[in-house]
């Protein structure tokens, strides 16, 4: 591969076909940008609804483990008594 | 405090309000750059559907982040996450070639004006990665390390891979003849 193909006759050829490129027509409706934001709103609020309540979903599978080990603790000391 | 009321309060403290783009000056900027980011991620996937998708989760990601550096960075913040999110695409659809792709994209060129149809055409004959490099090179003016990180490759590998689109879109260009 020559390293040197690309002169700077080249570049401008293709800098001004870039330029051409860039600048076609663009027939397109685009979104409203008021419910753009207000989806972002949306989202926002909702990742920082997951933040908070991201520790009590974290420990409420642990609580009920801790629980259930006391339990099988007490029921363990108690079982002499009970029968 | 209950979960939403904790939200509210995390939502609007003096920082968030000062950082981040509220409706009125988000509008404007989004008349400024909507389209231009539509044009790019357009002639690069070569599907309108798509970009109009990825064009508004791109704005939506920039309202949701903090990003500094004012307008300019909020512009190329944008070109950044477009970018992620067209190569996102490309990979999920694997390496085939859509159908109909080149025919969309030209379309795109005002019919009956022969030299943006040529030039539409040509464009579109390039692979997907060429596109975007050329474009975010040429038309966005990003520096080999921006369009690196926009694209996932190696800031190394930019200076080859783009050498290797403008060899193939001189070549293209001479043996279609769009010059003028």
């Amino acid at each position: 591969m020559n390293w040197f193909e690309v002169t700077e006759h080249d570049e401008e050829r293709i800098a001004a076909f870039m330029a051409r490129v860039a600048a076609l027509p663009v027939r397109r409706a685009m979104a409203d940008p008021l419910q753009i934001w207000w989806k972002a709103q949306m989202l926002r609020r909702w990742d920082a609804e997951r933040k908070v309540v991201a520790p009590i979903d974290f420990m409420q599978p642990v609580e009920l483990l801790a629980g259930a080990a006391c339990l099988a603790f007490l029921l363990y000391r108690a079982l002499p008594y009970l029968f | 405090m209950d979960s939403r009321a904790a939200t509210a309060t995390i939502g609007s403290t003096p920082r968030d309000r000062v950082a981040r783009l509220d409706d009125a000056s988000f509008g404007a900027f989004y008349e400024r750059t909507s389209k231009a980011l539509w044009a790019y991620v357009y002639r690069v996937t070569g599907h309108a559907a798509d970009a109009d998708d990825i064009v508004q989760e791109a704005f939506c990601r920039l309202l949701r982040a903090d990003i500094a550096g004012g307008e300019d960075g909020h512009r190329k913040y944008l070109y950044r996450v477009a970018s992620h999110l067209v190569v996102d695409r490309w990979r999920r659809a694997g390496r085939e070639r859509v159908a109909g792709g080149e025919e969309a994209l030209a379309q795109v060129a005002a019919p009956g004006v022969g030299g943006d149809g040529d030039v539409a055409r040509t464009f579109s004959a390039l692979a997907r990665r060429d596109r975007a490099l050329l474009w975010l090179a040429y038309v966005e003016g990003e520096s080999h390390a921006e369009i690196a990180t926009a694209l996932g490759v190696g800031a190394r590998s930019v200076k080859v891979l783009l050498f290797r689109a403008k060899r193939r879109l001189k070549d293209l260009l001479s043996a279609r003849g769009v010059e003028r």
